[in-house]
């Protein structure tokens, strides 16, 4: 199967103060066709600027270097008129906060059928129907009344329905979906990602999903990159992260989440201390100050990627010298 | 929506009263006297007190104040002192004159307004929004009757481009209509740049908040273009301040073209309310004054109005 992004040494920098200051440093993955990764991590890791980098939605402050590859594309370089043909065409994005990212002003059929209008030429009545189409698909009742309704007049879920109509109202091969249900109560989060699965298995799409959840990575990924303070750690297939996680962070994680059918009450184990903040990374490994199998190298030089197994990669010293071990 | 509508019209009539009542007593606290002023070097004790009991000046203030008011129910605005003719006659005649130039200079100024605010924003901190800026600022704290004096000696002394001052040319026989129309531009131009400045600042806060909203990112990640990001979807949401400051600018061009019409010596409303003031001619003065005051009224009525049609959150009810 042929990749559909392929995203190669990606460097996030923002000028702040005089000064760059680094938020993405050297992440590389790649989205196979119709397949579902997953990119987890805590706030501030760096996953939200990764997504918004990979379609230059950053702010002009932000300096983005690396490879975005889309169709053997790269999206970093292509000009404008092509990016905007991409965007919301071929590659389309939902976003964190359903109550704020649509349009207050503009009734929902109109903002769906914007985004077909941007892309395909059909008339307006056609746009209209495709739109409403697109309403029921994304299990809208009433979808007729809610064409003509405002934004303020639909709940946080229905908001976010109306946002994956949005994205996928051109059929894309790609929806990125950063924490599309953060915002949302669990019961709503459920339906939500049911019916992103749906959508994207319906129309073939490769869907690059941000969040900070590792329950809903274990219910809607095919594979899974752990973002740490601006790195990938880790990398492959959700059961083998799952099941064997090879990077200390991956594993500090996993035990951080409460099982309810444990028979033994035992305490989370948290992860230690805090992230480092990008104007303060620590010169070694990013996760050494935190980590309890540390050793006095991690803190002198950076660690790779290394393989652990069949696609599965992690960036820890350990798996290096197994290597050598054997 | 028409409930509302006229509930807000009759809950205006308090206000209208009360800022006639105002400025009754104002104008009569204010020293001089309109005989004193009529009479001039024909002045005699004997004269004033003829020309008073003609005027009905003789009686208790507040005789006066009712006997005007009921006049105004009637429709009657009373007649002008000086120039013995009724008020409503002069201000309609006045009144197309100063609505000619304060309705171009304000549309144009909030057109212009809102693009270079706009697109201000969206160049925020670049050299040509701090250049901008300066000269913004450079008309914003300019006072309008000094702008009005430099536009005269550039344009009319120095250039000889347009005349200085009133509406016609009365050295010719028949004014054409191009004559008239060069008449307008330096009143219009002197109205234009003082309201486009402070405007422009105002399109400018809130249009750089409008664009870092999360519905311009989503515009953009539908792949629309920048100007249509700026002007469709970040514009209906970042204008109604801009018409908050239309309704309210309203009655003060309307009465406020004052300086404009004084130093270009142009007939308008503000030119009438100066001479007025000036000759105590109250009759004029209570006129203008109930004029401004519905114009204030409706101004922001219509602001209001505007408000709903371009936010569907707002409601009337």
């Amino acid at each position: 199967m042929s990749n559909v992004l392929e995203v190669q040494s990606l460097h996030v920098d923002f000028h702040l103060h005089g000064g760059y200051v680094q938020a993405v440093q050297d992440v590389s993955f790649h989205i196979k066709e119709g397949e579902t990764l997953g990119l987890v991590g805590e706030s501030g890791c760096g996953k939200s600027v990764t997504s918004l980098a990979l379609v230059r939605l950053l702010s002009k402050t932000a300096r983005v270097t690396g490879k975005v590859l889309y169709k053997g594309r790269d999206l970093l370089q292509v000009s404008g008129p092509e990016l905007r043909r991409v965007r919301g065409g071929e590659v389309s994005m939902i976003f964190q906060e359903p109550m704020t990212s649509l349009n207050p002003v503009y009734k929902i059929g109109a903002q769906i059928s914007e985004a077909l209008r941007l892309h395909d030429k059909v008339s307006p009545r056609a746009a209209f129907a495709r739109s409403l189409e697109m309403l029921r698909k994304v299990g809208i009742a009433r979808p007729e009344e809610i064409m003509h309704a405002y934004p303020h007049q639909l709940s946080g879920g229905m908001r976010q329905r109306v946002m994956i109509a949005i994205a996928m109202v051109c059929s894309p091969s790609l929806l990125i979906a950063d924490e599309p249900t953060t915002a949302l109560d669990v019961t709503i989060q459920a339906q939500i990602l049911e019916l992103m699965k749906m959508l994207s298995q319906d129309f073939g799409t490769s869907v690059l999903l941000i969040t900070h959840d590792l329950g809903v990575v274990a219910e809607t990924c095919d594979r899974v990159a752990v973002m740490y303070a601006g790195n990938i750690v880790e990398q492959g297939n959700v059961e083998d992260i799952f099941a064997s996680p090879e990077h200390p962070y991956t594993q500090g994680l996993l035990k951080a989440i409460p099982k309810i059918d444990s028979v033994v009450k035992e305490r989370l184990q948290p992860i230690e201390g805090t992230v480092p903040t990008p104007a303060r990374m620590p010169a070694g490994c990013r996760f050494a100050p935190r980590c309890a199998l540390v050793q006095p190298g991690c803190r002198l030089e950076r660690p790779s990627l290394y393989t652990v197994g069949d696609e599965h990669v992690a960036r820890c010293f350990l798996h290096d010298r197994k290597e050598v071990a054997q | 929506m028409l409930k509302y509508t006229l509930r807000r019209i009759i809950e205006a009539i308090p206000t209208v009263l009360g800022v006639t009542l105002l400025s009754f007593v104002l104008i009569h606290i204010v020293p001089g006297s309109p005989v004193r002023i009529l009479l001039g070097n024909h002045y005699t004790p004997y004269r004033a007190e003829l020309l008073s009991r003609t005027l009905g000046l003789n009686k208790p203030l507040p005789v006066q104040y009712f006997t005007w008011l009921g006049n105004l129910l009637h429709g009657n605005f009373g007649y002008s002192y000086t120039y013995d003719k009724p008020v409503v006659s002069l201000m309609l005649q006045a009144l197309p004159h100063t609505i000619i130039i304060v309705v171009v200079a304000v549309l144009a100024a909030h057109v212009f307004a809102v693009f270079l605010g706009s697109v201000q924003a969206y160049f925020e901190n670049t050299k040509f929004d701090q250049i901008v800026t300066v000269i913004n600022y450079f008309f914003y704290s300019m006072p309008t009757f000094w702008l009005a004096v430099l536009l005269i000696i550039f344009f009319s002394i120095d250039l000889n481009w347009f005349p200085s001052g009133g509406i016609v040319n009365t050295q010719l026989a028949s004014p054409s209509f191009g004559d008239w129309a060069k008449h307008l531009v330096l009143p219009i131009a002197a109205l234009f740049l003082v309201s486009v400045a402070g405007w422009a600042r105002y399109m400018r806060s809130s249009m750089r908040e409008a664009l870092l909203q999360d519905y311009v990112r989503t515009a953009r990640m539908k792949g629309a273009k920048e100007f249509r990001v700026i002007f469709v979807h970040a514009l209906r949401n970042s204008i109604l301040p801009l018409i908050t400051l239309l309704g309210l600018s309203l009655p003060a061009l309307l009465s406020g073209a004052l300086f404009v019409e004084e130093v270009f010596n142009y007939p308008g409303m503000g030119l009438l309310y100066w001479d007025a003031v000036n000759s105590r001619d109250y009759p004029i003065i209570m006129g203008i004054t109930v004029f401004v005051g519905l114009v204030t009224v409706i101004g922001n009525l219509i602001a209001d109005l505007l408000y709903g049609l371009i936010d569907p959150r707002i409601q009337y009810t």
